[in-house]
């Protein structure tokens, strides 16, 4: 049973991809008698079909060697495309907890979309998202990973620009595509820049490639970092940002999503290429700078944010961060257990202030508060995601956290620097929202707010239950590093962090000595935080402007050069046939005055060879005679 | 006295004429013009066939025929312009351009 649910562990996305068409059949525009909510129950039932499936085969997987799935796809002269499937337990586990966190989801998203009629398509492009992570999951080939990650982007784009009719949705999608584009067509220049080095696409082969290549390092560098261009969009890693701070626009259901998983569907492929990451040390300090320029600047931005949405979308940003840091050090156990810790905790946070969102319609955390006495099973599940992300014994990300630390001790502290100092800013971004949306006094938004109902609570407790889990799932399975060969002091820096930053976002948002809303003394300072380094306007002068120039200048050219030629001619033979029609003058004399000149010319022409030279010898006589 | 002096004469004799029929405006001196054309080209036949071929005098046959066919001609063409001065009261060449662009 359990061997057969493994040969056909490739079913799972499908379950997923077909709960995502059925769900279309509830569209208004098709069904107009029942209603939406069938379209979510079908996908639901799809999803817990690929929970279950992957969750029973995951079993299968433990301690068994990996298994290889080649699947023909195109084959022509020289090149055989197949979809390779590698089933392992790394897999697997990640099936299960996409599918678990899908189901979760959309429990949550019953609830939450409980006044909508988008139903259709909201279920449709969730099942998209699912089997689509479920394939790249799967997948062990770089070029079926990079077609994944562009039909996800499409997903994206469609996801995000659910509620088309407001305008910041409609631009907030946009720029989620063309962002995540960009990213995707620079992977796509080293995908196709690898396969002449490797002659592979599959991840396995590249591995061994990597071990024994022997290439021009400024080769492998430049493919190399075209490979990280992709990932770097997919996840929110500076300079390609932006996106997911609009993405936010979307509706919260998906948001979860988006934060825990989809986000890190880019640091999987780049876990994926850590090998022929590791050839280039360029590139490897590339990614370690990369990683630890967001996690620094999305945590800091996170802490001056006021939109709880965008507040989380920047922590996303620097965890990510963290990951590419992991990866770029060659720790790619690290950055898998940092993946799996985020992606709960981080869904398990979104989850818990959507709640929020949802019946006090503000999402402007200044406006909130005082929620902590009638909304406790939110804020609990908010400490519980908030320990679950941050550096907290015995939840998930401290071991994650601790094992890329412990790594790092001897080769590279300054890196173990900014872990630290990236937790305790977390820490404090995530205290100040708890204290801004539970402390405090209640505010006129959230004067009367009831707990939510029970789709929206139930996800949230059972997220909650396996965050708490998390420690005791991973001991199970001996993943946790043990406490003899820890180090010690990295254990406690980290802890030490993640209590100085509670502390402080305890004392200055929970406590009543410091004036609300806190004011930086450098109010400059507040506002480039809070507008993330301006970066819309970074791109709109730099990228946007060049493209905007370009394009208006190339249609300057087209419709005036180009065109203009071609009309020119035009324009010429029209103007020749007007002007000419004046030799048609009427007056027959003066057409007998032409027959006699062509006459005469032609005579010329034709004699000139009697007495031509002679009359040119008569003419250089008779103009030597004339006086000087 | 020589061919070519006849032949200059008839050569100036049409082209006294080309200029009488280009720039006449009254339709009358045109067809005089085209009569001292042809006179000229009778001049050129007279002269060839005399120095020639003074046995045959095939020239002179020529410009018998020239003679009768421009006598003819100038009939029809002082038809012609009587044809239009009854029309439109004029004989100004320049007044005849209604066939333009």
């Amino acid at each position: 049973m359990i061997q057969y649910l493994l040969d056909t562990i490739w079913l799972v996305p499908c379950y997923a991809l077909l709960g995502g068409l059925i769900a279309l059949l509830w569209s208004p525009g098709v069904n107009r008698v029942t209603g939406p909510r069938p379209a979510g129950y079908a996908n639901l039932v799809m999803t817990f079909t690929s929970f279950i499936h992957s969750a029973l085969a995951l079993t299968g997987t433990w301690n068994h060697p990996p298994q290889e799935i080649f699947i023909p796809w195109l084959s022509t002269a020289g090149l055989n495309i197949s979809i390779d499937i590698e089933v392992t337990s790394v897999n697997v586990a990640a099936m299960t907890v996409l599918c678990g966190l899908n189901f979760l989801a959309q429990i949550y998203a019953i609830g939450y979309m409980e006044m909508d009629w988008g139903w259709g398509r909201f279920f449709s492009l969730l099942g998209l998202f699912e089997g689509g992570l479920c394939c790249l999951a799967l997948s062990n080939s770089l070029f079926c990973s990079y077609v994944v990650l562009e039909i996800l982007t499409l997903g994206t784009y469609l996801l995000v620009g659910l509620w088309f009719s407001q305008p910041l949705v409609v631009t907030g999608a946009r720029d989620a595509f063309l962002t995540k584009r960009i990213g995707d067509l620079i992977l796509l220049m080293g995908v196709l820049g690898i396969y002449p080095l490797a002659q592979t696409w599959n991840y396995t082969d590249l591995a061994q490639w990597a071990q024994t290549a022997n290439v021009n390092p400024t080769i492998i560098s430049l493919v190399c970092l075209a490979l990280i261009a992709g990932p770097m969009g997919k996840c929110a890693q500076f300079p390609l940002h932006l996106w997911l701070d609009e993405a936010m626009e979307g509706p919260v259901p998906s948001t979860i999503l988006r934060n825990s998983v989809v986000v890190a569907s880019g640091a999987w492929v780049l876990i994926e290429l850590q090998p022929v990451f590791s050839l280039s040390p360029f590139v490897s300090g590339a990614i370690v700078a990369i990683g630890s320029v967001t996690a620094i600047g999305a945590s800091l931005i996170a802490i001056a944010q006021i939109d709880v949405k965008r507040c989380q979308s920047y922590s996303v940003s620097a965890y990510m961060g963290l990951i590419f840091i992991a990866v770029g050090t060659q720790q790619d156990e690290a950055a898998l257990l940092l993946v799996l810790s985020h992606a709960l905790s981080a869904a398990l946070l979104v989850m818990s202030t959507g709640g929020i969102v949802w019946n006090s319609i503000t999402q402007d955390v200044t406006q909130l508060g005082g929620l902590w006495s009638r909304r406790p099973i939110s804020g609990l599940a908010f400490i519980v995601g908030a320990l679950g992300l941050i550096g907290f014994p015995p939840l998930g990300s401290f071991w994650a956290l601790l094992k890329l630390a412990d790594a790092l001790w001897t080769t590279n502290p300054l890196l173990v620097g900014v872990i630290i100092f990236v937790n305790a800013l977390t820490a404090f971004s995530l205290t100040r929202e708890f204290g801004l949306i539970w402390g405090g006094k209640a505010k006129q938004m959230s004067e009367r707010s009831p707990e939510v109902f029970w789709p929206m609570v139930l996800p949230m407790v059972i997220l909650a239950g396996f965050v708490l889990h998390l420690p005791l799932i991973l001991e199970s399975f001996s993943l946790l590093p043990s406490w003899a060969v820890l180090n010690k002091d990295v254990a406690l820096l980290l802890i030490w962090s993640s209590i100085f930053g509670v502390s402080i976002g305890g004392v200055i948002y929970l406590g009543d000595f410091i004036p609300k809303p806190v004011k930086l003394p450098l109010q400059p300072l507040q506002n480039l935080l809070a507008y993330d380094f301006y970066t819309p306007k970074l791109y709109r002068a730099s990228i946007v402007l060049g493209v905007d120039l370009i394009s208006k200048l190339t249609d300057i050219v087209d419709r005036f050069v180009v065109d203009g030629i071609v009309n020119l001619f035009g324009l010429i033979s029209l103007g020749g046939g007007e002007g000419l029609k004046y030799s048609n003058s009427g007056q027959t004399q003066f057409y007998a005055l032409t027959i006699l000149l062509g006459v005469s010319l032609l005579g010329a022409f034709v004699t000139w060879q009697f007495w031509g030279d002679e009359f040119m010898n008569l003419m250089s006589a008779s103009v030597s005679l004339l006086p000087q | 006295m020589q061919l070519q002096y006849f032949l200059i004469l008839a050569a100036a004799l049409f082209c006294i004429g080309i200029f009488g029929l280009i720039t006449s405006r009254n339709a009358v001196r045109v067809l005089m013009s085209i009569e001292l054309l042809l006179n000229a080209v009778n001049l050129n036949l007279m002269a060839f066939s005399n120095y020639l071929d003074p046995a045959e005098i095939k020239g002179q046959v020529f410009t018998v025929f020239v003679i009768t066919v421009a006598a003819a001609e100038a009939a029809v063409g002082l038809a012609i312009v009587l044809a239009i001065y009854r029309n439109r009261d004029t004989v100004d060449m320049e007044q005849f351009n209604l066939l333009k662009w």
